[in-house]
């Protein structure tokens, strides 16, 4: 077969050379065949005319030579393939069982190469993608973790400096409150420069792109639209353009509609104009984006930004070493996050795929042996062992192919209920996740890889055994090397598992770790808003005051509702803002001491059930015209005041603070997860939300409310309550706190589920291998173990033999498999939270539970085994 | 090989090349010669047929086929036969020796 393949690819690669030999040789032999004439004294013409007779017109002559050629390869090949049916459609059992554990194994593949091809391996949906490059600060070594950004000032003068661009553009994703276009509600807007679409080549479908000075203040409010924004809240309406719409409160006009399916950054709905100007205050950092020039390569635009950073050292932070500024496929900003974690899978499925194909093999083995005597007969009738050879091989690549076409089917299916276990957002370009030509090219060949990897090897032990050796035998025993192949199948195949399972048990254990954490508050029956007072209405402090006292009164008083509170940057949500302050006293804090200021309302911490540890919480006279007053949690006074009582002291978060900016100290409470579950805690200062005047700490607000039955069932009166106090205003999110923390772990829990479901059909797998190979093994061996209990030897000492031989390969197997795993666990340990990738406990919990199945599977067997009658065994021999 | 069982003539002139090329590698010319040498003259083996005979055997790995320069140092294509080749005469020729012995079995018996 291979050989038939590699002379019909060399037929088709080199036809012109083929012919030129074929035409030489004939030349050749015209010429032979005249001196051969001429030496009978013939006139050359006169020999050469007899030659050409002779050999009967050379054209035709080629002609059949052709024919002969490709006949034999094709007709050999048909030949095998329809003697591989044959054989296959006659032991039916083995087929199905072979095609379906490929199916699986190649099937599984196919799914996560599908994911894999869509999200890292496709170009973005732009014109000319490879030149377009992200320019950004990154980590010297590691990813960047609030993604790709540049100083604005440093942009500005960048696209001053470039040549290698043929443009430069920024822009920053976010959301905003749309109104004036169906339901209030916070949509996900971008803000970009105005020649953003020019460097992405992207074209409103409808409509026109932004001008340029359409960023310049009192032009720019003009807005452009998703395609899926029009028809779902503006009904397609072609008049749509030119239609203002009201975000964060201000009025915008629709200058056009983007094409279908463009929703670059961020899944944006909506694009406003970015000014980037500086700002001797404060500098934003913003990603930034280019087009290289035609036929710039990358490494001469990396030079350049080398360059230019060493001209402009204006490196955020204050280690200047640990960044760099570089210039990144668009992509990555994308797939940054989790291309890790599809790196992890691909390797899972690939161990799969090896022990199905393990699994297969083993198969191939024990059939192969079952035809000892007809390959005998047929090698004592003369049939070549190479053509055996390939006709075996033939056989596997048939159960391969078929296996393979199975797989791609079992992906069609499961590519969705995978991406179904990824929690939304988790999983970037989803829409370009599909099945297409690289798909299938890459499904094709792993048939082929797995073919050969199952197949080759029992295709030559079989074939490649002597003849009298096959007729000896006859078909009735079964060859030691046969054996020791199967065992080191097996072994390989616990060994494989092990990794698996050692790398699904430690995400295990990690994510448990991560659940048992204690956030600090009580998650249960609390129920979360968020709201964003638009400063476009909301100007004063005073203004978001009133709002929040008046949402929490009428929380306060919904039925169900235990405790009603608020707080502006919610545990868990991603935000947070730190600051220092200052001791009365003149104690310095120590050097980089910052802690998070939160800013609550009374009944907060009893809502979220925050524990008190002394002191009082906030009351309603907490308000403007009281003393100022904080409480803090438990790692300030740890920190601060060890050994003292914090309470009566005082703090000030002013830098020069005057007498009235003094806060006293009124309670301390337990310290709470701010940022992660697996970060610890942050030190914190709740400050009464009536007492704070900066309208920045006031507009984004989450409310909770601790309620005495599911808080699912009160989400509508929640939403109602609000609205009750501005019918405009949309309410971000109504999630149970459970709920936040089950997102916060999500992550996580993904990749534990997706690792661990890979394990487990990786450990099927590899037991339905063990299983398989000592069923046959008994089935064997029955000869002498059917001596053996003639010879008195009980069921107990069969039962002994199978079992032991089963842990002698676990135990190999689990030996290498653990050196595996200790390698390969590795890259797992950046996944992993309070957990070493080498953690000893999941090892040996790993290895004893892959030992006790690998019993199991073998128990089955090794009982038949006590059951076989010595006199019917002998009587058969 | 069950193909060329059921076809006689074609597996009679494999086994004549196969034969032909056992004492040294040959060119077209010189098996075709060889073959009526060796058969005393009784077959005379086109070279429409010889060709494409000689390469299905190529195909098949039975005889390897290289350029060399001829006696009259002319540049000829060379046959030689492999050992896969060896192999598939000796089968060939029991098969052969089987038939005739069958056939002159049948012959006789009546």
């Amino acid at each position: 077969m291979l050989r038939g393949l590699l002379s019909f690819c060399r037929n088709l690669l080199r036809k012109t050379s083929v012919e030129a030999d074929l035409h030489e040789e004939i030349n050749s032999t015209v010429e032979i065949l005249t001196e051969e004439k001429m030496r009978e004294n013939l006139p050359r013409p006169e020999a050469r005319r007899r030659a050409l007779l002779e050999l009967g017109g050379p054209e035709q002559v080629k002609e059949r030579i052709r024919e002969a050629r490709a006949g034999t390869m094709v007709e050999q090949w048909l030949q095998d393939i329809r003697h591989g049916f044959r054989t296959l459609g006659r032991s039916p059992g083995f087929t199905v069982v072979a095609v379906a554990t490929l199916a699986l194994g190649i099937g599984i593949n196919t799914a996560v190469f599908t994911i894999v091809n869509g999200v890292l391996l496709r170009p973005m949906p732009f014109p000319q993608p490879e030149r377009l490059f992200l320019v950004a600060y990154t980590p010297q070594n590691g990813p960047f973790d609030n993604g790709p950004c540049l100083l604005d000032r440093d942009y500005l003068e960048f696209r001053r400096e470039d040549r290698v661009f043929e443009q430069i553009a920024s822009f920053a994703g976010g959301s905003a409150n749309l109104s004036g276009a169906g339901d209030p509600a916070n949509i996900p807007a971008a803000r970009v420069t105005p020649d953003f679409f020019t460097v992405l080549r992207v074209n409103p479908s409808i409509g026109r792109d932004f001008l340029a000075g359409e960023d310049q203040p009192g032009h720019d409010h003009v807005a452009l639209i998703s395609d899926s924004l029009w028809r779902n809240r503006l009904a397609a309406d072609p008049s749509a353009l030119g239609k203002v719409i009201k975000l964060d409160g201000d009025d915008y006009s629709i200058i056009g509609i983007m094409p279908i399916g463009f929703r670059f950054p961020s899944n944006a709905e909506v694009w406003r104009p970015l000014a980037t100007r500086i700002d001797p205050h404060a500098s934003m950092m913003r990603p930034v984006i280019g087009r290289l020039k035609a036929g710039v390569p990358p490494r001469a635009a990396q030079a350049e930004l080398d360059a230019f950073t060493r001209r402009f050292p204006s490196i955020p932070g204050e280690d200047r070493t640990a960044w760099r500024a570089r210039i990144l496929p668009v992509k990555e900003m994308l797939v940054e996050k989790i291309r890790p974690s599809l790196l992890v899978f691909t390797v899972a499925v690939g161990f799969v795929l090896l022990i199905a194909c393990a699994n297969v093999g083993n198969l191939m083995l024990a059939r192969a042996a079952g035809r000892q005597p007809e390959i005998a007969l047929r090698i004592a009738l003369g049939a070549g062992r190479w053509r055996l050879v390939r006709q075996l091989f033939t056989e596997s690549l048939l159960v391969s192919f078929a296996g393979g076409t199975a797989g791609v089917l079992l992906a069609l299916w499961g590519v969705q209920p995978l991406l179904s276990l990824a929690p939304d957002g988790t999983i970037p370009r989803t829409e370009m996740i599909r099945m297409d030509g690289w798909v299938l090219a890459f499904t094709m060949c792993m048939s082929l890889a797995t073919g050969m990897i199952f197949g080759l090897v029992p295709a030559f032990q079989t074939a490649g055994r002597g003849l009298r050796e096959a007729v000896n035998r006859g078909g009735r025993t079964f060859t030691g090397r046969h054996e020791s192949l199967r065992g080191a199948l097996v072994i390989a195949e616990i060994a494989l598992a092990l990794v698996l399972l050692a790398g699904a048990g430690l995400m295990l254990r990690s994510f448990l770790r991560l659940r048992a954490v204690d956030p600090g508050f009580r998650a249960e029956n609390v129920l979360t808003a968020t709201v964003d007072l638009p400063d476009s209405i909301y100007r004063t402090a005073s203004q978001m005051q009133a709002f929040h006292e008046q949402a929490l009164s009428n929380l306060s008083v919904m039925p169900g509702v235990l405790a009603a509170g608020a707080v502006n940057w919610e545990p868990l949500g991603g935000n947070l803002v730190k600051g220092d302050f200052q001791i009365e006293g003149g104690r310095q804090l120590p050097s980089g001491y910052m802690v998070d200021k939160p800013c609550v309302s009374p009944g907060y911490v009893s809502a979220m059930g925050i524990r008190l540890l002394s002191g009082r919480d906030f009351t309603e006279r907490d308000d403007a015209s009281a003393p100022g007053v904080v409480i803090i949690s438990r790692s300030v006074a740890r920190d601060l005041w060890p050994g003292e009582d914090p309470i009566g002291k005082r703090i000030s978060m002013e830098e020069h603070p005057k007498s009235k900016d003094w806060l006293t100290i009124i309670g301390v409470v337990d310290d709470v997860k701010q940022m992660s579950l697996s970060l610890k805690s942050d030190a914190a200062m709740y400050q009464p939300y009536r007492q704070v005047a900066r309208p920045f700490f006031l507009s984004h607000m989450t409310f909770v409310v601790h309620t005495a039955y599911d808080p699912q069932t009160i989400a509508s009166a929640m939403r109602a309550a609000f609205r009750k106090v501005d019918k405009n205003l949309p309410v971000q999110s109504i999630v149970t706190m459970q709920g936040l923390i089950a997102e916060t772990t999500a992550e996580p829990r993904f990749r534990t589920r997706v690792l661990g479901l890979f394990a487990v059909l990786a450990l099927s797998l590899a037991l339905v291998g063990i299983y398989g190979v000592m069923a046959y093994t008994v089935v064997q061996r029955r000869h002498e173990i059917g001596i053996r209990m003639a010879l008195g030897a009980r069921s107990g000492d069969v039962l002994g033999m199978i079992l032991r031989r089963t842990l002698l390969l676990a135990v190999a197997g689990i030996a290498i498999g653990s050196a595996g795993a200790l390698a390969l666990t590795r890259v797992l340990a950046k996944f992993l939270f309070e957990v070493s990738p080498g953690d000893p406990s999941t090892f040996v919990a790993v290895a004893l539970l892959l030992c006790s199945a690998a019993l199991g599977a073998a128990l089955i067997p090794a009982r038949r085994a006590t059951r076989i009658d010595p006199m019917l065994t002998l009587r058969y021999e | 090989m069950t193909e060329q069982r059921t076809d006689l003539l074609r597996g009679t002139l494999d086994l004549l090349i196969l034969k032909s090329l056992t004492l040294e590698p040959l060119h077209g010319v010189g098996i075709s010669r060889r073959i009526s040498q060796i058969t005393r003259e009784a077959f005379h083996v086109s070279f429409g047929s010889l060709f494409p005979s000689l390469h299905r055997m190529e195909e098949r790995g039975w005889v390897r086929a290289e350029w060399r320069t001829s006696e009259n140092n002319r540049r000829a294509k060379y046959y030689q036969i492999t050992s896969l080749g060896r192999e598939q005469l000796k089968s060939e020729e029991r098969d052969w020796k089987r038939v005739v012995k069958a056939m002159t079995t049948a012959i006789q018996s009546t």
